[in-house]
């Protein structure tokens, strides 16, 4: 389809223009053209007619689905959640103690709620022991530290969409404060390591 | 319900990207919000496009169904409202297919009654009963003539005019070119303001 097979009127005028121009005073041609004067009232009762459905429907109760049609689509979201992973805090000789990636996610996501300017977005928990973290980067030297008591250690990856405008570093150092003193207020353990991404701005 | 859905009410006003990328991560509140928010909008685009209550509740839910299981696959977030609006149109538009290889379209005409009488005059409400008459035979000779037209077409229509969507996403939807949406609708105008002129 092209432009080429927008409908004409029998003078040569498009309809795609008379629509666009509605809202204006008819041109010389229009105003002397019976097909013009004809299909700018045809039109025009249209865009009245148009308006007047868009807001009828909008606000008419019965246009809307019934609330078992809600309760329906949750049901199925609830039963089919993507188990989120499981982060081992702590482990005894009498078992484990462990915790939801989502449920530390939400302690995360609250303490974010009190940084004005910031909406947090996805959220990625990983834990290493203490042994894997001196082995690693934070340990080059390679000293022989025992680890035993040094607990697990926390990444957290949080991404998330800031107020346009905001001094970005200062506000995000306060998130990460924030954060840093929430996790071992929530479950008790040290913070470890908190990247924040900000992927997007928005308008406030 | 108010405009900010369930479980947000530290963060009154929440981008919705943001809410998505939490549906993402699997947060029920956060997805419960995002059906709240385009339920509505799902249902008042199917109806149009079917004339048939319980068929327009159906692709509500298996839209929105469709979006949870599909949600982590989303790489853009402020996608999400027009990735409902192309599930939504392409399931209308499937239906309407198989209606065609069975039947004629069938309108119940109860639907069309009670819809009429409970809603579509209230915009012309406080005005003097001949004008309110006028007005809501002119919204039902829209509908008319709307119902009418191929459904390609008559949803290009519905997706601009009473749901603001772009002609880009109108055109990726419909698999057409914006250039082509733009065709489409201007046939469309056309070819509803005839009929409407006719109606009586």
């Amino acid at each position: 389809m092209a432009l080429e097979d927008i409908p004409r009127l029998g003078c040569g005028r498009s309809i795609d223009r008379i629509w666009a121009t509605l809202n204006q005073p008819p041109t010389a041609h229009e105003a002397q053209c019976d097909q013009c004067q004809a299909a700018r009232t045809r039109l025009k009762g249209l865009s009245e007619a148009t308006r007047s459905l868009r807001e009828g429907d909008l606000h008419n109760p019965a246009l809307k689905p019934r609330p078992g049609v809600t309760n329906a689509i949750l049901d199925v979201a609830r039963a089919e959640v993507r188990r989120s992973k499981r982060i081992l805090l702590h482990r005894t000789d009498n078992g484990t103690t462990e915790i939801s990636e989502q449920a530390l996610s939400s302690i995360i996501r609250f303490a974010a709620t009190t940084i004005p300017g910031i909406h947090s977005r996805r959220c990625r928990i990983e834990i290493r022991s203490a042994a894997d973290s001196l082995s690693g980067e934070d340990n080059p030297t390679g000293n022989s530290r025992t680890t035993t008591n040094a607990g697990p250690h926390l990444f957290v990856n949080l991404r998330v969409a800031a107020a346009a405008g905001i001094d970005i570093p200062r506000t995000v150092d306060a998130l990460r404060r924030e954060i840093g003193n929430a996790i071992p207020a929530g479950v008790g353990i040290s913070a470890g390591t908190i990247n924040i991404t900000v992927e997007d701005l928005y308008d406030v | 319900m108010d405009d900010h859905g369930p479980g947000f009410e530290a963060e009154p006003d929440l981008d919705e990207g943001s809410i998505v990328a939490r549906a993402q991560d699997g947060d029920l509140a956060a997805f419960e919000h995002l059906v709240i928010t385009y339920q509505d909008r799902v249902f008042r685009l199917a109806y149009r496009m079917l004339n048939d209550r319980g068929q327009a509740e159906d692709i509500v839910q298996e839209t929105l169904t469709t979006s949870w299981h599909g949600l982590h696959m989303l790489a853009d977030v402020d996608a999400f409202g027009g990735w409902i609006y192309r599930l939504a149109t392409n399931k209308c538009l499937d239906l309407l297919r198989k209606r065609s290889t069975r039947a004629e379209n069938v309108t119940n005409p109860d639907d069309i009654r009670s819809v009429t009488e409970t809603g579509t005059t209230r915009a012309a409400a406080g005005t003097d009963p001949a004008h309110e008459a006028e007005w809501s035979a002119q919204q039902d000779g829209l509908t008319a003539v709307l119902n009418t037209l191929p459904p390609a077409q008559r949803a290009c229509w519905l997706l601009r005019e009473m749901h603001g969507r772009t002609y880009a996403e109108i055109g990726a939807t419909l698999k057409i070119s914006p250039t082509a949406v733009r065709g489409t609708l201007a046939r469309a105008r056309h070819q509803i303001a005839e009929g409407m002129s006719q109606w009586r």
